[in-house]
């Protein structure tokens, strides 16, 4: 087999087999769907305009499997296995850089789509949620949040420098990002200066984008969080690509 | 013949400290290549200089007449590198480890037949994090063979190794020098480059202070050795001490001690004994090796390190 398979290969099986990480990037999603179904149904409520709740928020969980994979595991995973000399081995061959880190993306972004994919099937079918949008549109979206906060995940891991760093750092900017999207708590209940604050956030422009094109909306419509996503993969790819090291 | 690796007047700093100092050597084709010296002399810097991991200050490297900083990848298809530190991603098992290794070479090794030559073949299916120090170490060296290299670079490599695991890496070490390959070796156990090398480069402060194969160096140092025999009677011991090198000999009951030089010394006392027709039993040498080789050049026992 050649390099990039061989690498998707063990990343996936190394996933897969840390609990963690299992539970983090695949299953977490999913449950989360499974008990906000289970605790507020999908009943016709007048506050998400006659939509149920699971119809108003479903898509928003996308992105706290996103803001997590992308700001904690990846960057604690990377930056673990840097400090351990474990990508320091990978240096000492003729592997190229590109085609790891190539690899270690894929896996990565292939791992969440699906966990955002099962928790939408199960947002669905257990639980009569129902998009007025296109659910490719949906997905394509979810895909370029991914690959955004993933992105970040490489910047950041090449600049932080050491893994009790990386968590320390990706909590204080997950939850608060998590609590600005509108995915835990809906943006309308915060006061109007939080909301504003909350505009900047590219998590918050992501769950914009999804729940736009859940309930029907276009993309032009949303061009504002499309850039937004465009220029966030854009740097933060840029940055990695710059500061990415071995050891 | 061309050398498998050419150091000229290599220099590498870090801060204050000049890790390698100006060092020259060549290592042939073929040969088991030693690099010995207390820890701090440089040797791992200077080995990583040379694998195209470090980049040097000043100097010329050329590995089969390339350099490894400028035509990385084709050097690294070549050669072989063990790590004095290193770590394995987790979460995969030993086949799976030697498997995405081998991936990454145009042209790898079966690994399957070294798993049993280095004690491993009932490893391949444990996780690398599971693994002994010793049984890790095991897979470093695996990997480091993992591309048929033509130059194999191990560091410190029988770090961690119980003796018996440490005699079963030297035979897979002589059996690659014995399949045409170079190694090229550091160590501070002494007992390795004395049993291992067919070449000897002792470092200190980041500099060569000697360079030969092992009975050379220690030759070159002119230091006695010390012969004790058990024998039955009493020889006549001025036979003994015409024996070409011996400095002093003696019998105490049925005990004979004999001291003196050379790299010949104990063959040519047997001889002589043998001539004369003497019943010997419980023979025993103690000979200078490469500690005092590195105590006569450098004025410092090697276990003290850089601390004097």
């Amino acid at each position: 087999m050649n390099a990039f398979s061989t690498i998707a290969t063990v990343q996936a099986k190394r996933t897969l087999r840390d609990p963690a990480a299992t539970f983090f990037m695949l299953a977490f999603a999913p449950m989360f769907a499974v008990a906000m179904g289970l605790i507020f149904g999908n009943d016709p409520l007048p506050e998400f305009g006659n939509r149920g709740y699971l119809d108003a928020n479903l898509v928003s969980f996308a992105a706290i499997i996103v803001v997590i994979s992308g700001l904690i595991v990846t960057p604690v995973d990377i930056i673990t296995q840097r400090e351990s000399g474990a990508l320091r081995r990978f240096r000492a061959t003729p592997l190229r850089p590109v085609v790891y880190i190539a690899a270690d993306v894929v896996v990565r972004f292939v791992i969440s789509l699906v966990s955002i994919a099962l928790m939408i099937a199960i947002g669905t079918l257990a639980f009569g949620a129902r998009p007025e949008g296109n659910l490719v549109g949906v997905l394509l979206a979810a895909a370029l949040g991914i690959l955004a906060f993933l992105a970040v995940g490489y910047a950041l891991s090449a600049v932080i420098p050491s893994q009790g760093v990386a968590l320390a750092l990706g909590n204080v900017l997950v939850y608060p990002l998590i609590f600005l999207s509108g995915a835990a708590v809906p943006l309308s209940v915060l006061p109007d200066g939080v909301r504003r604050v909350a505009q900047f956030s590219p998590l918050t422009q992501m769950v914009q984008l999804l729940q736009g094109l859940w309930a029907g909306e276009t993309w032009s419509e949303h061009w504002v969080p499309l850039v937004v996503l465009l220029g966030v993969l854009a740097v933060a790819t840029a940055a990695a690509a710059r500061f990415f090291r071995w050891e | 013949m061309t050398a498998a690796v050419r150091c000229t007047d290599v220099t590498k700093s870090y801060r204050d400290l000049r890790a390698v100092d100006g060092i020259s050597f060549e290592v042939r084709q073929g040969e088991i290549f030693g690099i010995v010296g207390p820890n701090g002399a440089g040797k791992t810097t200077l080995l990583e200089c040379i694998e195209g991991l470090r980049t040097r200050d000043t100097g010329v490297i050329e590995v089969f007449g390339m350099d490894p900083e400028r035509q990385t990848r084709e050097v690294r298809e070549r050669t072989g590198v063990q790590l004095q530190s290193a770590a394995l991603p987790t979460h995969i098992t030993v086949a799976e480890t030697l498997d995405l290794f081998a991936s990454f070479y145009a042209a790898p090794a079966d690994w399957r037949p070294l798993l049993p030559r280095l004690g491993l073949e009932d490893k391949r299916n444990t996780y690398v994090d599971k693994l002994s120090g010793g049984q890790r170490q095991r897979v470093f060296i695996a990997l480091a063979l993992i591309n048929n290299p033509e130059l194999v670079f191990l560091d410190e490599l029988t770090t961690g190794l119980d003796p018996q695991s440490r005699l079963a890496i030297w035979d897979v070490i002589r059996e690659i020098r014995d399949g045409g390959a170079t190694v090229v070796l550091t160590t501070h156990f002494m007992e390795e480059a004395e049993r291992l090398c067919d070449r000897v480069a002792i470092i200190d402060h980041g500099r060569v202070v000697a360079l030969d194969t092992v009975p050379a160096l220690i030759g070159s140092i002119a230091a006695e050795s010390r012969i004790t025999i058990t024998v039955a009677g009493t020889p006549p011991l001025d036979r003994l001490r015409a024996v070409a090198g011996v400095v002093h000999a003696e019998q105490t009951g049925d005990q004979i001690t004999v001291r003196g030089t050379g790299a010949r010394l104990a063959q040519d006392v047997i001889g002589a004994l043998a001539e004369l027709d003497v019943p010997m039993r419980d023979l025993r040498t103690e000979q200078a090796t490469l500690e005092d080789v590195f105590l006569a050049l450098t004025g410092r026992e090697m276990r003290e390190g850089t601390s004097a």
